[in-house]
């Protein structure tokens, strides 16, 4: 079959993929701008990448943090005597492993990681280190180096749980007969962490805007990240490292960020962070709640009620304090709740307020008049019609007993 | 009143004068008596038991042969009718080796997710009737995201589609480790439904499975079951690249079916036009749901299906109660597919309306009649539709109602050549390049390509370069490496070569819109033009817009008396000529063509009367297609011959291979076009063109070419044979105005058989 012919006629139905030029080369040019750069040839068999590595020091500040805040943290972690999810309890700094990739695209098979870069402590100081694929062929050499290095407990990225390591994964399993396994350790994800504490005060959670807001780093002439394929096809192609250097220079701030959000985040769990708001505490009081860490909850929360009188705090104090039986402590934080509290915060209130009342105090009045607050709060909220329709029913039902009651 | 047995309706049948003397043939099938075999000894003792629980303590022949054959390591096809217990063909081969082995994994593929979840069901029946801890599960859109990774890990088998292997599976294979290292076996189910565009994709898919599981050291061994074609193996091999030993002696017994051959009654006698099918059915069917007797009834298209539909809900809303009777065409969304289906099994549903979607094998249990609005096209799959009667029950009434259509009342006529033919015969292109080109980016995307690594048994080579110029792929150190940030797998459809679909959107209610359904571009620039009527179950809608640069029709509900039918003007363009044979009068040429459709204007026809009550233009823009075509020319004036009568012989000519072509080349009549042309552009020449509906062709018109004179003498044969006087729908059609139009058509048709006899002369 005569496909040339063919396709020259086909042209038009073939759909476009890109249009991004790629053409190849054996050698590897610019060795002296990469050499200038830090970055030297990783060589196994007739395999290579280049590896580029630099030292900071824990002085190093990035953003509003020295990067030794990191030490800190660590420190403060393995002084704590309870359970978190992100503790570093058991670890030295040294044990983790900041860790970010760029790639040529979203998660699948095909997709290609052409940048492993990482850092960890070291003593008085913090190795950075990134190997650079430098063509497809290459790949073994990639993670050879990669894993010849890599020795580490836990595993620090942001949102490297869903897209970095499975993708990692993935490509090492199409090489997995020409280079070991990959080791097992923990992980911590940042992004899963700042979603708790920040999706409710947060418009946006990249970590562009974490550094903004959160860590006082601002990116000057960053190249955006999902410029990054087309400059490794680019690279691919002609060789020359200016793009890439940017790219490099791109993914080094990403886990210079990842150290010292960390650092961040911990002192949010850890009591640590003066300038803490009231929203972040009642974020950690949930998170704790949710970690089985009853007492460290109540204490953010209550710290979060006592600095503004936060209503959702005060709701999930009058929770807790509901299941103690503690009934009067209940209402008046529920009443707080009822008060200043968003719409739907007043339904479950009013709802709660008028469970304490019909079974507890037997108030009947009183907990009518609740559920006709909970009906009004109802209304305010914005909610589909249907669902809206299905949760009135609920009050109405509460109601009809309870005026049922009240005529006995 | 005492509701009548099918038995008693039968009878009445025949007695009834009225009805009898329009039926053409009264056919029986005598009840089979069933083969069997013993269950084989080295069958694992749970699984053996779990059979007998159901009441299976033997084989049917087929199902040991299979099972012998899978022992050994072969790959197979089984063909097997409606009802002969397919099932266990792969069923107990595949339990067998995962009882022995728990390492050992199956992928079934079935062609729709509904028939996947109906597999699985029946299959998990069994798994706990063995007491077994094998695995089984579904993985298709639906599947929840929170058991995916169980899904991926530790299913022994799953159970999908072509679609999600294509877009899910295949190109996140790292995730699939345990699946591919293990894979033992590879169930296809329902062979025969890939053939075409769709067959043509999936061959290519298989290609790429096959090429996963060598990276990860397995070589599955393939079941294939099929419905009745006349080249199971051939298909077979062709889809998977495997040798196959093919099985095909059935054991299973059958019911007594009567299978009844009903030519509506000749209204207008010198037009030769008969009643219409529809209005036909319509009573036909009344008369069986009225005495309650489940009945399916087919119609060839989705608009027919819902005009069928309106008709008989409105006969028997008094007996029975509205929902008794529901339709079932492809456009439905699922939920409703489902509550249709289970409606049937409990027999709250009394009578379905179908397109060929219920073809396939979806269980539905007790239906003992079923009515076919028209030749369905194929014999095989008349045959799959009629299977949909008698599954369960002693008897069975099959009625095939023949349309004014040349094809039906060239089956209605000839039903000995339709019940001893064989079957046809399904054709797949696997190496159309558009098709093929796709499936190797979804390839090279998976796995990188090796420099002279076959893909299927072709050599890549070229359409790699290809890829490489046009920067998708990066060669380097011999191999061909994935270089681009795409998920190709997301732009390529399996079910058509063109890809966007048309979104349906009900805006009846202004605060709530919601989708219908869908429907593909080709069929919208006709079904969904601005002011078409649109049905679906049954409720008519008005198309108010058509958003053509979105792909999206807004449809909004009316009730109206009539329906549309839009008709579609095409130009052809010759490209290439591969392949020809001529005489002095005559060149008959095989090549490729370019195809410009264009909707013209629609008609409004009233229901019941179906007269012409209106019409309008439809502004769409030309489509283009690039395909394959066969064509005829006369070469040299006919003596004695005008123009004019030059003109009218094309017409009938290819009225009547409109008919013969789709029953040689088997083919929904949609998926090939005939079109005639007085001057085709490219020789100025009288021509008939037989071309792919689908960019870069699937075979179909190629088979045409081969089939020669054989064909051509065929539909000669349908118009000599008509009982009309100047012809008529069923043999040249009712666009002929002049006298000796049958006669003109007869002489075009016997130069071209001769332009083809000399074939291989040249």
């Amino acid at each position: 079959m005569n496909f040339k012919k063919k396709l020259e006629r086909m042209k038009p139905h073939i759909k476009k993929t890109t249009e991004k030029p790629v053409v190849q080369t054996e050698k590897l040019p610019f060795l002296d701008v990469w050499n200038n750069h830090d970055t030297f040839v990783y060589q196994s068999e007739d395999h290579f990448c280049l590896i580029r590595e630099v030292h900071y020091e824990l002085d190093h500040r990035h953003g509003e943090f020295k990067l030794s805040s990191l030490i800190k943290a660590v420190e403060m972690w393995n002084r704590s005597d309870f359970n978190h999810s992100l503790s570093a309890k058991g670890y030295k700094a040294e044990d983790l492993f900041f860790f970010d990739t760029e790639t040529t695209g979203l998660s699948g098979t095909g997709t290609t990681i052409f940048l492993l870069g990482y850092a960890r402590f070291d003593g008085e100081k913090i190795i950075l280190k990134q190997h650079i694929l430098t063509d497809p062929s290459n790949e073994v050499a990639l993670y050879l180096s990669f894993l010849e290095n890599v020795n580490y407990e836990m595993l620090v990225t942001f949102n490297g749980k869903s897209f970095d390591w499975p993708q990692v994964k993935s490509r090492h399993t199409l090489i997995r007969n020409h280079v070991p396994k990959l080791p097992e350790t923990g992980h911590f994800d940042l992004y899963h962490a700042a979603k708790r504490l920040w999706k409710s005060s947060m418009t946006s959670l990249k970590l562009k805007s974490i550094e903004e807001e959160k860590l006082g780093f601002e990116r000057k002439e960053d190249i955006p990240g999902y410029l990054a394929p087309a400059i490794y096809f680019d690279f691919v192609e002609r060789k020359n490292p200016e793009g890439m250097l940017k790219v490099l220079e791109h993914n080094e701030k990403d886990i210079l960020s990842l150290i010292t959000l960390y650092a961040h985040i911990s002192a949010q769990l850890l009591g640590n962070d003066e300038n803490q708001s009231s929203s972040e505490k009642l974020e950690a009081g949930k998170w704790y709640k949710k970690e089985g860490e009853q007492k460290r909850s109540s204490d953010y929360l209550n710290a979060s009620f006592e600095m503004d009188q936060n209503p959702s705090a005060a709701y999930y104090l009058a929770m807790d304090y509901k299941k103690q039986e503690h009934f009067e402590r209940a209402i008046s934080l529920f009443e707080v709740t009822l008060e200043y509290g968003s719409p739907r915060e007043q339904r479950e209130s009013a709802i709660e307020l008028a469970k304490i009342h019909e079974h507890q105090l037997k108030k009947l009045d009183q907990a009518y008049l609740y559920t006709m607050k909970a009906i009004k709060a109802l209304d305010a909220e914005d909610l589909r019609q249907e669902r809206k329709t299905d949760k009135l029913e609920k009050i109405k039902y509460r109601m009809n007993r309870i005026s049922r009651k009240m005529r006995k | 009143m005492r509701k009548k047995t099918l038995s008693e309706i039968a009878e009445n049948f025949r007695n009834d004068k009225e009805i009898a003397s329009q039926i053409i043939k009264w056919h029986t099938i005598e009840p089979k008596e069933a083969v069997y075999a013993p269950l084989p000894d080295q069958i694992h003792p749970d699984l053996s038991k779990a059979l007998e629980r159901r009441g299976i303590g033997r084989l049917y022949s087929h199902q040991a042969e299979a099972y012998q054959a899978v022992s050994d390591g072969k790959s197979i096809t089984a063909v097997t009718p409606t009802a002969s217990g397919k099932t266990l063909c792969y069923n107990l081969p595949v339990i067998q080796q995962i009882m022995n082995n728990k390492h050992s994994r199956a992928l079934y593929i079935f062609p729709t997710k509904a028939l996947a979840q109906d597999q699985k069901t029946e299959l998990n029946e069994l798994l706990e009737l063995a007491e077994a801890s094998i695995n089984s599960y579904t993985y298709d859109g639906d599947t929840p995201a929170g058991i995916r990774q169980k899904v991926r890990k530790a299913g022994h088998i799953v159970i999908t589609n072509p679609d999600m292997l294509h877009s899910a599976i295949l190109p996140h294979h790292t995730k699939w480790v345990s699946l591919f290292e293990n894979l033992k076996y590879v169930v296809i189910d329902e062979l025969h439904i890939y053939r075409g565009v769709f067959g043509s994709h999936v061959a290519n898919v298989i290609k790429r499975l096959k090429r996963i599981c060598s990276f990860y050291g397995s070589d599955p061994v393939f079941i294939c079951t099929s419905a009745t074609i006349a080249n199971p193996k051939e298909l077979a091999e062709k889809l998977t690249g495997k040798q196959m030993q093919l099985i095909d002696q059935n054991g299973a017994p059958s019911a007594r079916k009567h299978f009844v051959f009903y030519n509506p009654p000749v209204v207008n006698h010198q037009m030769n036009i008969r009643r219409s099918a529809t209005l036909e059915v319509r009573r036909i069917a009344g008369l069986l749901l009225k005495e309650k007797i489940q009945t399916i009834v087919f119609a060839r298209s989705r608009v027919r299906v819902e005009i069928i539909l309106t008709y008989l809900q409105e006969l028997v809303k008094n007996e029975l109660g509205p929902k008794s009777i529901r339709g079932y065409r492809g456009g439905y969304l699922p939920t409703q597919r489902r509550e249709i289906e289970k409606g049937l099994r409990n027999g709250d549903v009394y009578g379905v309306v179908s397109t060929n979607a219920l073809e396939l094998g979806v269980d539905i249990g007790q239906l003992q009649a079923c009515v076919m609005t028209g030749y369905p096209g194929t014999i095989a799959s008349a045959w799959q539709q009629a299977g949909r009667a008698g599954r369960r029950q002693g008897e069975a009434l099959i009625l095939m109602v023949a349309s004014s259509s040349p094809l039906d009342q060239f089956v209605i006529q000839h039903p000995d050549y339709f019940l001893e033919a064989s079957p046809e015969t399904a054709r797949i292109n696997p190496e159309n390049i558009i098709i093929m080109l796709d499936h190797l980016k979804c390839a090279a995307f998976e796995l990188p390509f090796n420099e002279g690594e076959a893909f299927g048994g072709i050599d890549p080579e070229d359409l790699l370069e290809y890829l490489t110029e046009e920067r998708v792929l990066h060669k380097s150190r011999g191999k061909w490496h994935w270089m681009n940030d795409a998920f190709p797998a997301h732009n390529i459809s399996l079910r058509s070569a063109s890809q966007e679909n048309v979104v349906i959107i009900d805006q009846t209610e202004t605060a709530a819109h919601k989708v219908l359904g869908e429907m593909d571009r080709f069929s919208a620039m006709t079904l969904l033009h601005d002011e078409a009527i649109y049905l679906h179950q049954g409720v008519q809608y008005q198309v108010e817009f058509l958003d053509w640069e979105e792909k999206k029709a807004f449809v909004r509900e009316v009730e109206v008396d009539y329906y549309t039918d839009a008709n579609l003007a095409v130009q052809l363009s010759v490209l290439e000529e591969d392949k020809s044979s001529e005489t002095e009068l005559a060149r008959v040429s095989y090549g490729d063509v370019s195809v410009r459709a264009m909707a013209t204007i629609f008609k409004k026809i009233k229901f019941d009367t179906h007269e012409n009550i209106g019409s309008g233009p439809i502004d769409l823009p030309e489509e283009e297609l690039h395909t394959n075509a066969s064509w005829f020319s006369l070469k040299e004036e006919l003596q004695d011959m005008t123009d004019d009568r030059v003109e009218q012989g094309l017409i009938g000519a290819a009225h009547a291979l409109k008919a013969i072509v789709p029953v040689h080349v088997m083919c929904d009549p949609q998926d090939i076009q005939i079109t005639p042309q007085v001057k085709a552009v490219h020789n100025q020449l009288p021509t008939i063109f037989i071309y792919d509906r689908y960019p870069g062709g699937i075979g179909l018109s190629e088979k045409v070419y081969e089939l020669g004179s054989t064909l051509i003498s065929e539909a000669a044969g349908l118009v000599r044979g008509c009982s009309c006087e100047e012809g008529c729908p069923s043999c040249v059609g009712t666009e002929i105005s002049l006298t000796g139009g049958k006669r003109d058509a007869l002489i075009l048709l016997k130069l071209f058989a001769e332009a083809m006899e000399s074939n291989h002369e040249l």
